[in-house]
């Protein structure tokens, strides 16, 4: 998958890059409107993300310059302005998805993923984990092809760890990616291990291995070759 | 009282003091006139008597002579020198029963040899009559004026006031959220002039302190939020490296505070956007839907926190606020029973179209009640709450003319906001 990320802070470019990259894309980067615009105009990607805030111009004009030459790229709005207006001119303008720094990598990573399935016509829509299988268009998620019962929170979760395999999750990264800001102000986190429990005791019982693991006590991994995505 | 009202008020006392005072004035100036007629007609008077007595006619001593005229000739024993009094007498009048004051005049006249002591008295007016023509005078006079005071008051009011009133209003409608300043008008008259550049200058330079203030208050929010989103993904590569137990833990408690940090800059630009009035609104919003919807998204919560929550919520609660001051205004109130609530407690939520009231099972409050809705006041110091959710709620309460209520009895923590 090729990546552009357009973002004028070197040190967010590069924590990007170097957890993307692990990720096995290949990613590019332009730091401002005019090497943006320049590169959008002659190459085509598979996901671009944009921060709205960049030097020499807008990044929503670097998003509607994109969607008029290439209106089948994922685009992803980065921003500090957690603003309703951004949003909505963002969405409107056609981006797939808007994230508000300071946001998760994690996250970031499992947006690229589900705008890249979402816009990739061709692209399977199913998202492999060895055995286990999640349908990303019904929602529905089966071991050796056998269906699972999961609920939707459940289910999300699953989609998360399969999204990022081998990466540590902190109960904290769990917490808001399944409850988004309902999550901002609640102090006690236990109750994902809860969410995890069950999900475990789901997928073991339908006879799959069983990835999740617990790190530290702290946060978990989902520990499987990443030969599904 | 209006300006215009005052005015015509001192204006009105002013006037009569003046007349009055000329009211006196004029009585004496019209007595002294009338006095002076009257004594050169007694001059008059007795020269005829005079030359009458110098032809030798002959006058009966005592009043009332010549019938009706009220005449005095006395002949006197010896030569006197001749002079003539003029004085103020008071005579009985038998027609006003009372005693009225007369001219007299007075003369002392040698006449072929004799001696004589001519007098005559009398009023052509009553002073009474002269003080009522005075006072009707200066009545007429004085309704004259109020109505002409009134009248110019109509007009000034009406006309003259007009450019101010049309400032006035103009400042009324000044909504510093909308950035447009209220520019000077041109008016014939200086003092509204200066008035109109006055406000011209005041509203440019709020709209200007305001744009300023938002645009600080954004970018002070946006600056933090880019490097507190650096600090978040160093420590997520962080933990991606092979890392102990204690340095897990360390990455964790980091994580934490970034996301505390990151929380408290939205929350205080949220409030520097209420207060704003960065939410403004005309619309509708229905707050049984908010409610309603919140609950079903916080279900899990609610059952993992071993919560029961107890509902009375009528439907189609309509109240006019903006979607998003409701939205946040109604998680931050639930957030804060779920937090502050006990192992198994219960939340209470009754929404009916006066108002919305929230309790929660809870602690005894360790912070004063009044107290409880300002900035930082958290109810545990240790807590991990940033302390300003119960602010934000007062500020969309405040900003929307609703009213809040705590109150603490028995364990049970209660909100109540007056929706009418």
């Amino acid at each position: 998958m090729k990546l552009l990320i357009v973002e004028d802070n070197k040190d967010l470019l590069e924590n990007i890059l170097k957890y993307l990259e692990r990720e096995g894309y290949r990613c590019e980067t332009a730091i401002d409107y005019d090497e943006a615009f320049d590169k959008i105009m002659s190459y085509t990607y598979d996901v671009v993300l944009i921060d709205i805030m960049i030097p020499k111009g807008d990044g929503l004009q670097v998003l509607r310059e994109l969607k008029s030459v290439n209106p089948e790229t994922g685009t992803i709005i980065i921003s500090a302005k957690n603003s309703l207006d951004d949003k909505v001119s963002g969405l409107e303008l056609g981006a797939d998805d808007y994230l508000t720094k300071p946001f998760q990598l994690p996250e970031l990573s499992a947006r690229i993923k589900a705008v890249n399935r979402r816009n990739n016509l061709g692209g399977s829509e199913i998202v492999r984990a060895n055995e286990i299988s999640i349908n990303t268009k019904t929602r529905e998620v089966s071991v050796d092809e056998e269906p699972v019962e999961v609920t939707p929170k459940e289910y999300d979760l699953l989609l998360y760890f399969a999204s990022n395999k081998n990466r540590v999750l902190s109960k904290q990264n769990i917490a808001e990616h399944l409850w988004g800001d309902y999550v901002d102000h609640l102090d006690n986190l236990d109750f994902v291990y809860q969410h995890i429990k069950n999900v475990r005791k789901k997928l073991v019982d339908a006879g799959a291995n069983d990835y999740i693991e617990s790190v530290y006590s702290i946060g978990y991994k989902f520990k499987a070759n990443r030969s599904g995505e | 009282m209006k300006l215009i009202t005052r005015f015509i008020l001192i204006y009105l006392t002013i006037t009569v003091i003046v007349l009055g005072i000329g009211g006196v004035f004029s009585y004496f100036i019209i007595k002294g006139e009338v006095d002076r007629e009257l004594t050169f007609e007694f001059m008059e008077r007795i020269d005829r008597v005079t030359y009458l007595l110098e032809r030798g006619r002959r006058f009966h001593p005592g009043r009332d002579v010549d019938g009706d005229r009220n005449l005095i000739v006395r002949e006197l024993g010896s030569p006197v020198e001749e002079r003539v009094e003029v004085g103020d007498t008071l005579i009985y009048s038998e027609r006003l029963e009372q005693n009225e004051q007369n001219v007299k005049v007075s003369a002392y006249r040698n006449i072929n040899g004799r001696s004589y002591y001519i007098s005559t008295y009398g009023a052509m007016i009553e002073s009474d009559d002269i003080t009522e023509a005075v006072i009707k005078t200066l009545l007429w006079i004085l309704g004259l004026q109020i109505i002409g005071a009134i009248g110019v008051g109509f007009m000034v009011s009406g006309r003259l006031f007009k450019p101010f009133r049309k400032t006035l209003e103009k400042i009324g409608n000044f909504q510093l959220h909308k950035k447009e300043y209220v520019p000077a008008e041109k008016t014939g008259v200086k003092e509204f002039n200066d008035l109109n550049k006055f406000v011209e200058q005041m509203t440019r330079k709020a709209v200007s302190d305001y744009k300023n203030l938002k645009e600080f208050a954004e970018n002070a929010s946006h600056e933090l939020q880019t490097p507190l989103a650096i600090a978040k993904g160093k420590l997520e590569l962080l933990s991606e490296t092979e890392l102990t137990e204690e340095q897990y833990k360390y990455i964790e408690s980091l994580e934490r505070s970034v996301k505390k940090l990151s929380r408290l800059s939205e929350s205080l630009a949220l409030l520097t956007k209420i207060e704003n009035h960065e939410f403004q609104n005309d619309e509708k919003v229905d707050l049984s839907d908010v409610v309603l919807e919140s609950l079903e998204a916080f279900k899990e919560f609610i059952a993992l926190n071993n919560l029961t929550v107890q509902t009375n919520i009528q439907e189609d609660v309509k109240i006019n606020m903006h979607p998003v001051l409701a939205d946040i205004l109604w998680t931050n109130l639930f957030q804060n029973a779920v937090r502050h609530n006990i192992e198994n407690g219960v939340i209470k939520i009754e929404l009916n179209s006066e108002q919305l009231v929230i309790s929660n099972t809870g602690k005894d409050p360790e912070v004063d009640p009044d107290q409880l809705f300002e900035r930082f006041r958290k109810a545990e110091q240790s807590s991990e709450s940033i302390g300003l959710g119960l602010s934000i709620i007062k500020r969309i309460v405040d900003q929307n003319d609703l009213s809040i209520h705590y109150s603490y009895l028995d364990n049970w923590h209660r909100i109540e906001i007056d929706l009418t």
